[in-house]
């Protein structure tokens, strides 16, 4: 399972066999249920997840409803990244959708990492550009593309996720409202 | 050009420690070093400093002026950010992913840049002592900033927004023309007026 999790970092960042023996040691594998809050709104958040397996949800409230800004499978990274590097208490909840496993890393090995050498400066900046990258891409993808067109994207390039996850979340994830959604499927049904 | 420290204005020099030392305390030893890598960018007003279809090329701070960022959308445009002093701007995912920007930056009034391109920066991460870790607090600079924005604009009301970025930025009603700031803030520019005569009475 290491393998796997050196595979997806190393989309990121090289290391070398003894850089990510290092990280490795410091990594310790973790299993949730689903639908199990890893953080809550207003808790400190201490953990970064290497996700091997299931998906999970970040999201706010606006009023009472969830807002999802963050849908993540496996191959992924997750937390409540503001938190986790400013040490500010979260926005955001982190949720499991699927029963969920792991690889987790602390803030302070990682930030003991960042004082034993600046290789580990650059592997905090790496992994974290991917989450700058994706805010940025959703508020440039929510401007430029019709609620259609977000549907048509979405359903194409994550199929995966399309079977997986609740419709309400994607619809959410998508900010397109849920009778919008249905109607968006029924219609892309008929095309095929 | 890159720059000599003799070269260099004290004004701006002032300037950049200030503005960098947000991120990170720096030296006045260790940021000559550090310009050695950087550019003075000078811009008139409404200068379009990166087009659509471009690579971006630079990260940038704004040592004086303002900038806006805007996105092309069919006819119209929307307004991304609006950078004034101490702010970092670019084309993000342009200059990140090295490719074409879908995103216009344009100066709104004489502007002043320190600038490093990708190349440069590449290079002073490798070989400025503290640039891995100035490059990393940057980045997570940028990232708090973004998510902030995206996080006010999904769950705070239109009228939430338009008080706490005027509360927040009193001065930009001045420097910046008013269709631009409602642009930035999602409102339409009938609610902004609306918005804005409300303002005037809360002051009295």
């Amino acid at each position: 399972m290491l393998e796997y999790v050196r595979q997806f970092i190393n989309q990121h960042i090289e290391l070398t066999e003894e850089e990510f023996q290092k990280l490795a040691s410091k990594l310790q594998l973790v299993s949730f249920d689903k639908k199990t809050r890893l953080v809550e709104i207003g808790e400190v958040s201490t953990i970064f997840y290497f996700v091997l397996k299931g998906i999970s949800r970040r999201y706010f409230y606006r009023g009472k409803q969830e807002v999802i800004t963050h849908l993540i499978k496996e191959g992924g990274m997750m937390g409540s990244v503001i938190s986790f590097i400013t040490g500010e208490p979260s926005r955001y909840i982190l949720e499991t959708i699927e029963p969920v496993t792991a690889y987790a890393l602390s803030k302070q090995d990682l930030d003991e990492l960042f004082l034993s050498n600046k290789k580990w400066e650059k592997f905090g900046r790496k992994i974290i550009t991917p989450f700058f990258l994706q805010v940025e891409y959703q508020i440039l993808n929510n401007i430029r593309y019709s609620t259609k067109e977000r549907f048509v994207n979405f359903m194409k390039q994550n199929p995966e996720l399309v079977m997986r996850v609740p419709q309400k979340y994607l619809a959410s994830y998508l900010e397109i409202q849920p009778e919008t959604f249905s109607r968006l499927k029924h219609l892309m049904v008929k095309e095929k | 050009m890159n720059m000599a420290f003799a070269d260099i204005d004290p004004i701006l020099f002032d300037y950049a420690q200030r503005y960098l030392g947000r991120f990170m305390p720096i030296s006045r030893e260790e940021l000559i070093e550090l310009l050695q890598y950087c550019e003075i960018r000078k811009f008139d007003k409404r200068t379009v400093i990166v087009h659509e279809g471009e690579v971006d090329n630079y990260l940038n701070l704004v040592v004086k002026g303002l900038i806006r960022k805007y996105l092309p959308v069919r006819k119209n445009e929307v307004i991304l950010q609006l950078a004034t002093e101490g702010h970092v701007v670019q084309s993000e995912i342009s200059f990140l992913t090295r490719k074409p920007s879908m995103v216009v930056l344009e100066t709104l009034e004489p502007t002043i840049l320190l600038s490093l391109t990708y190349d440069k920066m590449e290079e002073a991460l490798d070989k400025f002592p503290k640039g891995e870790r100035l490059g990393r607090m940057i980045l997570y600079g940028m990232f708090i900033k973004k998510d902030e924005n995206r996080y006010n604009r999904l769950s705070k009301s239109t009228r939430q927004r338009f008080f706490d970025y005027i509360d927040h930025h009193p001065h930009m009603l001045q420097r910046v023309p008013q269709k631009y700031l409602a642009s930035y803030l999602q409102i339409k520019p009938e609610t902004f007026s609306r918005l804005k005569a409300l303002l005037s009475k809360r002051q009295k």
